[in-house]
């Protein structure tokens, strides 16, 4: 038996509202407006939230290093918007902070970038399976 | 902070070591941050796959260029991208339900059905579903297949990505587009679970 594919809906709510006040503090994030255009988006957003459940760092020390990284960035590039991601800054704040902490080295971290850049994605399994791998026949009811 | 501009491919590469590095230092769990993706999942994906869906069901001729190719058809929406270039549709029918797995590891059609969800890539899915679909599917999903029905389980791999085309419910005939789409659920075009309930 596999485990309860959900979580309990109620939960989930309360959950997301939490998630929804920590949001509503951060520079040009509105917790009505949070999208993903890429899985590795959300993913990122989804290890800051649970650093910071997991860690109790202070919440703000994440806003600061937010602010910090969108900032040098609209100083690096003036006012064009070329190039903008918000979760590439959302991540720098994450590594920023975790390497605050003692808990994160970004040489190390650039070293396993390149590893994983190196494996391409599923290396094992390059097959087409062009017919069903299992077939559970129709039955007739008997009565 | 870093000055470098990143292709996506590295940032995405970037974002995976780090998870695995807290991982490992025991920071965090894989299953924490699975929870924490699972509120928010339904942002990222599967209103794609459900769009899809929609508009396969009301418009026969394009339901025939996805059954034919599903990555071509998909372009026409403007949805396709990393994971997604040799997607299958395989159509549930009155007499056919299908699923879909990935036995070896977690291919999934990224861009129909967002993340794939911690389940879908959990050991015991993969070997159960391919075993005893019918039973999985009816005791770890709460969904009852009728047995007059069979039921085909399809290998995703990275060169050809399956997922399920669900059948139109009866009695949603003239239905708006934005009330199909609130009925087409991820798990329905994963093929674990049902299309939601006509009231």
């Amino acid at each position: 038996m596999l485990p309860a594919p959900y979580a309990d809906p109620v939960d989930q709510v309360a959950a997301r509202d939490r998630i929804t006040d920590l949001v509503c503090d951060l520079p040009e994030a509105s917790p009505e407006q949070l999208s993903f255009e890429h899985p590795w988006e959300i993913r990122a957003f989804a290890m800051a939230v649970s650093a910071h459940r997991e860690l109790g760092f202070d919440w703000t020390a994440f806003q600061q290093a937010l602010i910090t990284s969108i900032s040098g960035w609209e100083e690096r590039t003036g006012t064009s918007d070329r190039g903008w991601s918000y979760y590439e800054h959302w991540l720098a704040a994450l590594e920023s902070v975790l390497a605050d902490l003692g808990l994160l080295s970004t040489d190390e971290l650039g070293r396993q970038t390149r590893d994983v850049l190196a494996v391409p994605a599923n290396r094992n399994h390059h097959e087409a399976h062009t017919e069903p791998i299992a077939v559970d026949p129709a039955r007739r009811t008997h009565h | 902070m870093s000055s470098t501009v990143r292709t996506p491919e590295e940032i995405a590469a970037r974002v995976k070591a780090l998870e695995s590095m807290l991982i490992e230092s025991g920071v965090m769990t894989t299953q924490a941050i699975d929870r924490m993706v699972e509120i928010y999942e339904n942002e990222v994906g599967p209103q794609l796959g459900a769009q899809v869906v929609v508009r396969a069901w009301t418009d026969p001729a394009f339901k025939a260029r996805l059954v034919a190719d599903a990555s071509e058809a998909c372009k026409e929406l403007g949805i396709s991208g990393l994971q997604g270039e040799d997607m299958v549709v395989v159509e549930n029918t009155e007499a056919v339900h299908n699923v879909i797995v990935c036995t070896l590891c977690s291919c999934y059609p990224w861009p129909v059905l967002g993340l794939p969800p911690n389940w879908y890539k959990d050991p015991q899915y993969r070997a159960a579903i391919t075993r005893e679909p019918r039973k999985v599917l009816r005791e770890s999903f709460g969904f009852t297949v009728p047995d007059d029905v069979e039921v085909r389980v399809w290998d995703s791999s990275s060169e050809m990505r399956y997922w399920v085309l669900p059948q139109r419910p009866a009695g949603t005939e003239g239905w708006s587009d934005e009330q199909l789409l609130a009925l087409v659920t991820r798990d329905a075009m994963i093929g674990v679970g049902p299309v939601g309930a006509v009231a």
